[in-house]
């Protein structure tokens, strides 16, 4: 995968190097929001995977993100594509995110390689573009995993009928997620150690990851439906450099099944998603979530109102339903300031429902007001 | 087409409001009516050759990406009006039932992931025309008023 993030990197630079060879566009997009807890104690965990959190006191880092997309085409029907995402959480420290080849091999077969997005939720793979939904952000609830990126193949195929425009897409890839940040948060608050000395490193890796999305759009609806797996390898490393394989979090698979989309009635937009993770562990791991949110669409306003829930069971355990538990009650709105750009203001409830002789209500209460300005350019 | 109409719709309208009202103020109605309406008369265009079959929804499929041959067999290449045209807002609202930032909300979604690219844009009337005319898998819309004969209109607006 090193290759690919050379050609990929090499086709821009040559690109942007000779505009005269290479037509190259430039788009972007970005947040800039601000958001605090209105308790002393609480915390809202609003981006999980970079640990973008809210506290009592008003931050601007937590979220807001800009993001720089470069697109050449290199060759007839094939393009490559970068996107240089700074993000609050990292400092705005620009990181190349994204670095990809399309390939039309036919009017109605895609090919990709490269770095992306899982396909895991329905707003998974532009969950970063806030311009192009209606929350300050998808339920961080559900939005939760610590790896969402690969390098990897995709192949689409696109079909219509009379009323259905529809694509399939196959994917497959690793990510070997090295220094894991949302995982060594994790290891930080909860002390853990290894060999009596506390875990400064932890390395997640997904690997095989294989699977597929089916897409069905039709007039005023949309379906996607997506199923993919993967092996799972969790590695702590120690103050001292000594490693060890984390059993509890290794050597097993994990199956993501999901089904999300819009329905537009008049003026309302009703938005699902419901997945359902499972472990083959020991202990039956499952990890249902849900999300269900209805939009109003009024002029340039949008007032929304939504709810997620975050299950963890163990099927194989005595106790089955003692672990961790939430939902996310909130509500918006949403005001277009341009054809461009847009203003959102939100309240969020995070209910812990956690079980707390185990120890799994650990993200706690919390009630967050949060305001945004998301652009796209 | 929409001239012919309307004359259907404002004689027996206009005989209505005779036996009501002063006939100045019938005119005066007219008038406006008949000058707003003839301006939002625009049209889709193509290359002259271009025999395929359309129908608005088709024209809907290929503006948002969904549709990107012709019926002919040919590779469509869309273009969009510049927004500062009054054909834009008026396409977008008729033919593909969105506001801007509807579609803008749309586009942002496939160019950040990659799946699609935008229509290109033209910035007046005279280079859309002059750009379909020379191009065999071309398709935009302008004002009724600029629709020469080196295009073909396949629906109104």
């Amino acid at each position: 995968m090193k290759i690919l993030k050379t050609i990929s990197i090499a086709s821009l630079a040559f690109a942007l190097a000779s505009p005269t060879l290479a037509e190259v566009r430039f788009s972007g997009f970005g947040s800039l929001v601000a958001g605090q807890t209105l308790e002393d104690d609480e915390k809202l965990n609003a981006d999980f995977y970079d640990v973008g959190q809210y506290e009592n006191t008003t931050t601007f880092k937590a979220e807001s993100v800009l993001g720089l997309q470069v697109t050449a085409d290199i060759a007839p029907d094939l393009k490559a594509t970068g996107q240089l995402l700074a993000k609050g959480t990292d400092e705005f420290k620009p990181e190349l995110d994204w670095y990809y080849l399309t390939y039309q091999a036919a009017d109605d077969w895609t090919l990709m390689a490269g770095r992306r997005n899982i396909p895991m939720y329905y707003y998974s793979e532009f969950s970063e573009v806030g311009y192009a939904y209606p929350w300050i952000r998808p339920p961080s609830n559900l939005y939760w995993w610590q790896v969402t990126q690969f390098d990897g193949f995709h192949a689409s195929y696109d079909f219509s009928t009379e009323n259905y425009t529809n694509s399939v897409t196959a994917f497959y890839g690793n990510e070997y997620s090295n220094d894991n940040k949302e995982m060594l948060y994790y290891a930080e608050i909860g002390n853990r150690q290894l060999n009596n000395a506390a875990i400064v490193r932890v390395d997640e890796y997904w690997t095989d990851i294989a699977g597929f999305n089916v897409n069905v759009i039709g007039d005023s609806f949309d379906v996607r439906m997506v199923y993919f797996r993967n092996d799972r390898k969790r590695i702590d490393t120690n103050v001292n450099g000594e490693t060890a394989i984390r059993a509890s979090a290794s050597g097993f698979s994990q199956q993501f099944y999901g089904i999300g989309g819009n329905i537009n009635i008049d003026n309302f937009t009703i938005i699902y998603d419901a997945n359902y993770v499972e472990y083959d562990d020991d202990v039956g791991t499952v990890f249902p979530t849900y999300l269900i949110s209805t939009v109003y669409n009024i002029g340039q306003y949008q007032p929304y109102l939504s709810y997620s829930k975050a299950d963890h069971w163990q099927t194989k355990s005595d106790n089955d339903k003692d672990y961790e538990e939430h939902y996310m009650a909130t509500i918006g709105l949403r005001y277009n300031l341009s054809s461009k750009a847009s203003a959102k203001l939100q309240f969020d409830h995070f209910e812990d429902e956690g079980d707390k002789a185990t120890g799994w209500d650990y993200h706690g209460n919390s009630q967050t007001v949060s305001a945004a300005v998301d652009f796209i350019f | 087409m929409v001239h012919l109409t309307l004359f259907e719709i404002l004689i027996p309208l206009e005989r209505v409001m005779k036996k009501k009202q002063g006939k100045k103020i019938v005119l005066l109605a007219t008038t406006l009516l008949f000058s707003s309406l003839s301006f939002s008369d625009m049209a889709v265009i193509v290359h002259p050759d271009n025999t395929s079959t359309f129908s608005n929804a088709i024209i809907k499929k290929i503006f948002l990406g969904k549709q990107t041959k012709f019926t002919d067999g040919k590779i469509v290449i869309p273009m969009n009006a510049s927004e500062t045209l009054p054909t834009y807002d008026a396409f977008n609202d008729k033919m593909i039932g969105k506001s801007r930032t509807q579609i803008n909300a749309y586009w942002a979604r496939l160019v950040f992931t990659g799946k699609g690219d935008l229509p290109k844009v033209l910035s007046s009337d005279t280079d859309i025309v002059s750009t379909v005319s020379v191009n065999q898998g071309a398709i935009s819309y302008v004002d009724s008023s600029s629709v020469t004969d080196k295009v073909k209109v396949i629906a109104n607006f």
